[in-house]
């Protein structure tokens, strides 16, 4: 690797950064440094020695070009809302941060595209066109603070994945700064891609192929109304046979979310949003499409959901209640908070058809390692987030809910699905990728990696575990919010 | 390299897989290999890919052979059917995904899942025949990718293999996964340049519910394009072709430029979309409902480009496209609100006519800011014809850089692809 030590960063580079883009966007003193140390993944905590704020491509290129001929290594950043240490710093002195360029460039609505700087903050996306009945459909819970370029080094999901894709589906064209400071402009706003589909191996790559500086994303036409429905079931088998049920009766909705008993009764001693506290689980289904058509819809999913064994299913009768629905499912992980001193939470996924069994596997490592976990989670995904909840002064709780995480991780892998549904292997997951990957596929990746940054200078010691990279966990997986 | 005789390539292969695995290609495929394997599993393609690494003999991969037939100057010496390989492997529909081997047509897969009405939702003409090694390798596509999405939007896991023989996964058999990079992605439209693809998984989707198509049609090819702006506004469509119009004699309105509009979804939907677009397309307005509305779809969905002398995919945004097609001239079938558009050329055009035709296209797509790429072109003109676009550098430096490290000898597929790959 061309990656050098600290020790390159000095008064001189410091100076020519400065040239390059203003007294106001370097930072070097420790303090400051402080805030960039962590992102939502607090477990494992490295500031940078340098906080470089560029304000334009130009400056971005320049700046690459400036840290390729030192052989520094450099590690992009945009809100630092991730969930896996995707930009933590590991053996990069210099983190690149977009919070400046965060403009919206060009808005197209005659071709549904909206061009965007990387910076840009997702919900910033949506409200540029929401008054003409427009959205930007990735909605990961954070968007209020996090950046288009985030979602795209992660592919970002968010409630609405179900029916409307995750962020790889709704970008067509980049502005990428390669790791030696070069331009290059990859896919078009156009909807076919000529030649390799080099858009598809940035996004989702963790900020390893350089840095996005702008990007044509796809804008969809609001939904003209919603229905949104409250399920109630004895125990979480029951729930999960009616997602099934939704499922075969080939109706798509625009999200299914589970809440188990645990979570439910945090949830209503937090909001009051009236969840029955005796229920063993509870679904939030969201159906969207065109008005005349909405209340046959929900009338025809509530008698499928009956059927399948609910005891009882409401339906939002205004957007206010629709509101609190979706407050109560935001929030429930600061509900959870009220539980116990901390709680860890894992994004596990699963073939939808095993939700029973690793539902029921996280009860038995609950009980096994004597911790309570809770299940909040995408059920029509497959995507689970089991809540670990701990209390990190007793040092034989942190041990095990650390192990308890690892075993639900190797169930959901157990059971034919994935170490990460939307969170990313950031520094997070990176011990565990040899679980689903074998050595030729990590090499194979890592080849595709060295094509856009062929000395790893670019976000370092990510996504792909190499002997004496791995950061060991020896505290529990986050508590932030998903 | 040098050529190998197809005697000689034929012991050459045979002792590598075995005399029942080899054979001579038939008419159809002569174009694109001298010899064709059938390997039965990725470990007998994974030894043919080392040989031919060392012996420096070209392989591509094949379904039907209809696409690389029609853009292959040269056959490649090995040719790797994977006719064999046509297991699926798994289908659980209440998961909805389907993991099956990259031998499998489209055709029998979506036999499969509509048992529980389901299908892969991507609708390349002639199911029966495009494989879905092809149809990943190739990102085919038809009218549903406006509302369905492409491949790469439906492709969640591969295998391939690739150079050295190793046999390689990305993605998985969950819909939500981004676990390592996007293998999926980079495989998509690589037309066999980076490996052989052994195995894909898809997501699937719900058979359409009250399919349902409106047809108008117009004298004036610019009268259909606006009529197809106004049925887009109007519904949330499931496709929406135009025809130019000598393909409507194909649908009983010869001479005329025909407009296709389908929809579906629950009853009151299919009725509430039915009003809106009669009332956007005004003047005799076909509504057409249940089989003979996949009649119809079906038709325009297989519509044969055959015998032209050159068919190209131009593709510009959605509306750009009016303006495009009226620049080239040619006859067309428009995927108006994907701004995706197959143009061709009569079979009687001479050789020089043909070149000329594909650089004014390329020019007007170009200024538009997309590009064209040749579907089909009669063999006596692909000498003197790009059949992909060459993307700007950087772009280009990368794609090379990929195709290095994924295919160091060069083996794979050489010389039919964006750049001269």
């Amino acid at each position: 690797m061309g990656t050098d030590s600290h020790s390159r960063v000095d008064s001189r580079l410091i100076a020519e950064l400065r040239e390059i883009v203003g007294a106001d966007g370097v930072t070097s003193r420790a303090t400051e440094l402080k805030v960039y140390e962590c992102d939502g993944w607090t477990m494992e905590k490295t500031a940078p020695d340098l906080l470089v704020r560029p304000r334009t491509t130009i400056e971005v290129s320049a700046v690459l070009k400036l840290l390729h001929h030192s052989k520094l290594a450099f590690v992009p950043r945009g809100a630092g809302t991730g969930l896996s240490g995707g930009c933590l710093p590991i053996k990069a002195p210099v983190m690149i941060c977009t919070s400046r360029m965060n403009r919206v460039l060009a808005i197209d609505l005659a071709n549904r595209r909206i061009e965007v700087e990387s910076g840009a903050v997702n919900l910033h996306v949506t409200n540029a066109v929401k008054a003409q009945g427009y959205f930007y459909a990735p909605d990961p819970s954070s968007q209020a603070a996090c950046t288009i370029g985030g979602n795209i080094a992660e592919n970002s999901g968010g409630p609405h994945t179900l029916k409307y894709g995750v962020t790889t589906n709704h970008v067509l064209g980049l502005e990428l700064v390669q790791p030696d400071g070069e331009v290059a402009e990859l896919g078009s706003p156009v909807d076919e891609r000529c030649g390799y589909d080099l858009v598809g191996a940035v996004v989702g790559a963790e900020g390893t192929a350089g840095i996005v500086t702008r990007a044509t994303l796809r804008l969809m036409r609001e939904p003209e109304a919603h229905r949104t429905l409250l399920a109630v079931f004895d125990d979480v088998e029951a729930a999960t046979r009616a997602v099934s049920a939704i499922i075969a009766a080939g109706i798509i909705p625009g999200a299914i979310e589970m809440m188990d008993q645990m979570i439910i009764r945090a949830v209503e001693a937090a909001f009051h949003v009236g969840l029955p506290q005796d229920a063993g689980a509870i679904l939030i289904v969201e159906l969207d499409g065109v008005s005349a058509a909405m209340d046959e819809q929900g009338q025809r999913l509530s008698e499928l959901i009956l059927a399948a064994g609910a005891r009882t299913v409401r339906l939002a009768r205004d957007e206010n209640e629709r509101a609190a629905l979706w407050k109560a499912r935001k929030r429930a992980f600061g509900a959870v908070g009220r539980l116990a001193p901390n709680y860890a939470t894992q994004d596990g996924v699963v073939p939808r058809t095993r939700l029973p069994d690793i539902l029921r596997e996280i009860s038995a490592i609950s009980r096994r390692y004597q911790l309570r976990i809770g299940n909040v989670f995408h059920a029509g995904d497959g995507n689970i987030h089991p809540i670990v909840l701990y209390d990190e002064r007793d040092p034989s709780e942190v041990r095990r809910a650390i192990e308890a995480g690892r075993d639900i991780l190797k169930a959901c892998v157990e059971m034919g699905g994935s170490l990460t549904g939307e969170h990313g292997i950031g520094v997070e997951k990176i011990a565990e990728m040899p679980l689903i990957f074998s050595p030729d596929d990590l090499m194979v990746m890592t080849e595709l990696r060295r094509v856009f940054d062929p000395d790893e200078r670019s976000n370092p010691n990510k996504v792909i575990p190499t002997p004496g990279a791995c950061v060991e966990v020896t505290t529990p997986r986050r508590q932030a919010p998903l | 390299m040098d050529h190998l005789d197809p005697s000689a390539l034929t012991r050459l292969l045979t002792a590598v897989v075995g005399a029942d695995r080899v054979r001579l290609p038939n008419d159809r495929e002569a174009f694109a290999a001298r010899v064709i394997i059938e390997p039965a599993n990725p470990q007998e393609i994974g030894e043919v890919v080392r040989k031919c690494e060392s012996d420096a003999l070209a392989l591509a991969p094949m379904g039907a052979s209809r696409t690389l037939s029609q853009v292959r100057r040269q056959p490649a010496e090995v040719g790797v059917s994977l006719a064999r390989m046509d297991n699926i492997v798994d289908y659980e529909p209440d998961d909805m995904t389907v993991v099956a081997e990259a031998g499998v047509t489209l055709g029998v897969l979506n036999a499969r899942t509509a048992l529980h009405s389901q299908r892969l939702p991507c609708d390349p003409a002639n199911p029966e025949l495009t494989t879905l090694g092809a149809l990943v390798g190739a990102a085919k596509s038809g009218p549903f990718r406006l509302s369905e999405g492409g491949v790469r939007d439906l492709l969640i896991g591969i295998r391939f293999v690739g150079h050295d023989g190793r046999l390689i996964h990305g993605g998985g058999r969950v819909v939500k996964n981004v676990a390592g990079y996007d293998l999926m992605k980079v495989m998509t439209g690589s037309f066999g340049t980076l490996g052989i693809i052994t195995e894909t998984v898809f997501k699937v989707r719900p058979l359409p519910e009250n399919y349902s198509l409106a047809i108008t049609s117009f004298d004036h090819v610019a009268d259909a394009l606006a009529a197809a702006r106004r049925a887009e506004e109007a519904a949330t469509l499931s496709h929406l072709e135009v025809l130019s119009p000598s393909f409507g004699d194909k649908f009983a309105r010869p001479g005329r430029s025909v407009v296709f509009a389908g929809f579906g979804g629950s009853r009151t939907e299919a009725s509430y979309y039915r009003a809106h677009l009669s009332n956007a397309l005004k003047r005799n307005t076909q509504m057409l409902a249940g089989d003979d509305a996949i009649a119809n779809y079906q038709q325009l969905r297989d519509l044969d480009f055959a015998g032209a002398a050159i068919a190209a995919q131009l593709a510009v945004l959605p509306a750009d496209l009016p303006q495009c097609l009226s620049a080239c001239g040619a006859e067309f079938r428009a995927h108006a609100a994907s701004g995706v558009a197959q143009i061709i050329l009569p079979p009687d055009r001479t050789n020089d006519e043909i070149s000329d035709a594909v650089g004014r296209w390329r020019e007007i797509a170009h200024e538009a800011h997309g590009h064209l790429r040749v579907l089909e072109a009669r063999s006596d003109v692909r000498a003197n014809l790009d059949m992909f676009d060459q993307p700007p550098d950087p772009a280009m430096r990368l794609m090379r850089r990929l195709k290095l490290a994924f295919d160091p000898k060069n083996i794979f597929n050489p010389g039919c692809f964006a750049g001269g790959i």
